[in-house]
Order: structure tokens, then sequence, then C-alpha cells
């Protein structure tokens, strides 16, 4: 069994990482999880959130991940998401904003539909992740 | 023989002719570089995204979703056919119509009804005057709004499919391989079907963890993923569009070249045959003037 992780993130725009990582944790759909090198096949929903994980030579990375697919298999970890972050390059102060009125208009949100809900639910997350929430 | 006055007219047409092809054939080359760019970002993602699907599908049953259903008779065939809006873009079109027209005629040995919907409006053109059914119609599609078309698409083949209206969907889109090569591509997208891809994914699978189970997770990512096929459907055929359209501005403009290089030689020619009587004509009037003082 390999030592190594080989992580790709690839989202539609761009490759934006791929290399080796020694653990990575992802904000799954049912929580949380690890992944540590050698382990089981495993495919997850990803909610909005922040992805870490740990290479060699950079250490500790954080990425926001606008949700999408985590697939581990053979050791290979790859994150399939709309759109990914630099957590350096976002304005936190405004995605606070942004993720308290998501809040306020989803207390309102009396008698809309599932899909309305899901999806102001998943832009509140993002607005989150976002501002480190 | 035509005047030189004509000649000048026709070789200054010529030139501002391929002023224009040559203009179209830099924005086409600009276009070509930037959707060509798009599309090498969107292959490894798309290709990540048929990986996993096709993983799921393999250790799933048909029934587990109505997008893995497989139809027993084939009775409806929907194809989505992807040409462009506009011309002048060499033999584009026409060979996918060309192709189109024989896939069809396959098709109709096993399908008893075949519809096309068309993304693009050459495509339509031909074939609404052919008879064959014809269904949606989507134009002006680019690379800013594939997305939002592609999910408009998406759910509607979809709709159609799980309600049993269609048997089988199939994209058919120029492949784009390389500025100067495109591929015509006739590609399943419903049912989606773990059978066809020899079973690739079959060892260790019986250990696979998913999260959450399995069928909410075929729920989610099987309708995203036929947005995914189809949109790289689009974004290849617009990058192989610009493509073509480089290569035939290109050849138009040489070729202009040419009709200009024959023009000015035939220029040339006139003038001078023109300068030659002319002479002929003062030689022989001044030949004639002294005969006669002489006498």
């Amino acid at each position: 069994m390999a030592e190594k992780l080989r992580l790709k993130i690839i989202t539609p725009e761009k490759l934006v990482f791929d290399g080796e990582v020694e653990e990575l944790v992802a904000p799954g759909q049912m929580g949380e999880f690890g992944v540590l090198p050698g382990h089981v096949p495993f495919l997850s929903v990803l909610f909005p959130g922040r992805l870490r994980f740990k290479t060699v030579e950079s250490g500790e990375n954080t990425l926001i991940i606008h949700g999408g697919l985590a697939d581990v298999k053979d050791d290979t970890v790859s994150i399939l998401t709309d759109q990914s972050e630099n957590p350096a390059e976002v304005d936190v102060a405004a995605a606070r904003k942004d993720a308290e009125a998501f809040q306020r208009e989803l207390d309102d949100l009396q008698d809309a539909g599932d899909s309305e809900r899901e999806e102001l639910d998943r832009k509140l997350r993002i607005a989150r992740a976002r501002a480190g929430e | 023989m035509p005047s030189l006055k004509q000649i000048t007219t026709k070789i200054k047409s010529v030139r501002s002719t391929r002023r224009i092809m040559g203009a179209m054939k830099l924005i086409a080359a600009v276009r070509l570089q930037k959707a060509q760019a798009a599309l090498m970002a969107y292959r490894p993602y798309s290709d990540a995204y048929r990986d996993v699907v096709l993983n799921v599908a393999a250790l799933s049953e048909s029934e587990d979703h109505p997008l893995l259903r497989v139809p027993e008779e084939k009775t409806n065939l929907h194809v989505l056919f992807f040409t462009s809006d506009r011309g002048l873009c060499g033999s584009f079109n026409s060979a996918l119509i060309r192709n189109m027209q024989r896939y069809i005629e396959e098709q109709n040995e096993v399908f008893g009804n075949i519809k096309l919907s068309f993304v693009g409006r050459r495509g339509r053109d031909y074939f609404s005057r052919s008879g064959v059914g014809t269904g949606k119609y989507y134009t002006g599609v680019n690379e800013r709004n594939s997305r939002k078309f592609s999910e408009e698409l998406a759910a509607a083949l979809t709709e159609e499919f799980r309600v049993g209206e269609s048997d089988e969907v199939v994209l058919a889109y120029n492949h784009f391989v390389s500025a100067i090569s495109q591929k015509m591509t006739f590609e399943r997208l419903l049912p989606l079907s773990a059978k066809e891809t020899d079973d690739g994914g079959g060892e260790s699978s019986s250990d696979y963890i998913f999260e959450p189970e399995k069928e909410r997770i075929i729920g989610l990512i099987l309708p995203k993923y036929v947005q995914v096929r189809i949109e790289r459907a689009i974004n290849e055929s617009l990058t192989s569009e610009h493509a073509a359209r480089m290569t035939a501005m290109e050849n138009a403009t040489s070729n202009a070249d040419e009709v200009i290089a024959k023009l000015t030689l035939l220029f040339n020619k006139t003038r001078q045959a023109i300068i030659t009587t002319e002479l002929m004509d003062i030689v022989n009037g001044t030949e004639a003037q002294r005969k006669g003082g002489n006498e």
C-alpha cells in the first residue's frame, strides 16, 4: 500500500490541485471525514465547505469548495467541485454579511418548495465557508 | 479581352474580400484559442465525472434509478444534433449533416421513430426541410451561456427519458481533435449503463462505501452528469467550429492571393498589349507620312 495519497481537485474551469498529500479532511454531507492512505473505496457527496489537506512541501492547506463529490479509490482522491476558492482571497466581511442575509431569508422561508430551500441552504453554506464560520 | 478598368475593379473587389476573410480568420483564431483552453480545462472534469458515474452505475441495478433503466424495446430514439449557427466555416456543417443522414438511415432499421433536436441553426435548417421528426431547437449557444443551456437541455432530455417518451438519447457532435482535425462523434447519453464499459471497476466493488446511501447519491449525481456531458458536447462543438472557420478562412485568404496574382498578371499583359498596339499605330502613321513626303 502506498504511503501517500494522490489528491486531485478538479473544477470545470481548471485542475486546481494534483499532487501527493499525507491526509485530507473534507466536508461530507454526513459530516466531515478524513482520508488517510489505505482508505477503502469511498464515494461521498460534499457540502460547500472547507477542504483541508496536508502536503509535504507546504504543510496545511485550506480550500473553499462549493460542494461536489469526493471519490476515493486506490489511494487516489478525486474532488469534483463546481468552484474552488483560496480563503486568502475572500472578502470575509462581505461573506459574513451574505451569510447573515441568507440565514434571514431561510428563516423567513415558509411555504417554499424543497428545491428552493435546498438552493438557499447551499448558498448559505458557501457564504459560511467563505466567511470561515 | 477585358479592359484595364474592368481588371482593376475586379482586383479591388477581390482585395476587399480578402481583407474581410483575413479579419475573420484572426477572429476565429482568437476564439479558437479561448475555446480550446476552456475545453482542455473541462475535459478532465467531465472525464473524472464519467469515471465516478460509471463506477456507481456498475455497482447498481437498473431499477435503482430511472436514468439507469434499460428500455425493453427500442422504439423512440432522440438525437441531439450540434451544428453551428453561422456559415463560412468550410465543410463543418455539411460534413456533419452528411454523417447524420447516414446515421439516421442506419438507426431507422433499429428504431421505429427518430426525433432530432438541434443546437445550432444549420442542422435545423437542413432537417426541417427533409421531413425527419424534429423536436427542440436551440440557437445562440456560445461559451458564456453553455452552462445555462446545458442545464435546460439536461432537464428536458432527462424528463423525457424518465417518462418513457424516448428510449435512447444520443449526442451527435464534432469532437475536437486538433485545429485541423475534428471528428464527428455519436455518443449515447441515456440510458446510462455501465454494461458497455467492459467491467472496468469490477474488483473489490462490494466494499465501496457510499455516503449518503447509494440510491441518494445516484439521484444526486446522475442528473448532474447528464448536464456535464451536454456541456462538454457544446464545448467540443464550439471549439471545432472555430477551428473549422479558421482553416476555411485561411484557405480562402490564400485562394484570394492566388486570384489577385493572376489578375495582376493579366492586367500587366493587357497594358503591355495596349502599349504595343499604340506604338504600332504611331510607327505605321509615321511610316505612311514619310512615304507620302518622298513622292
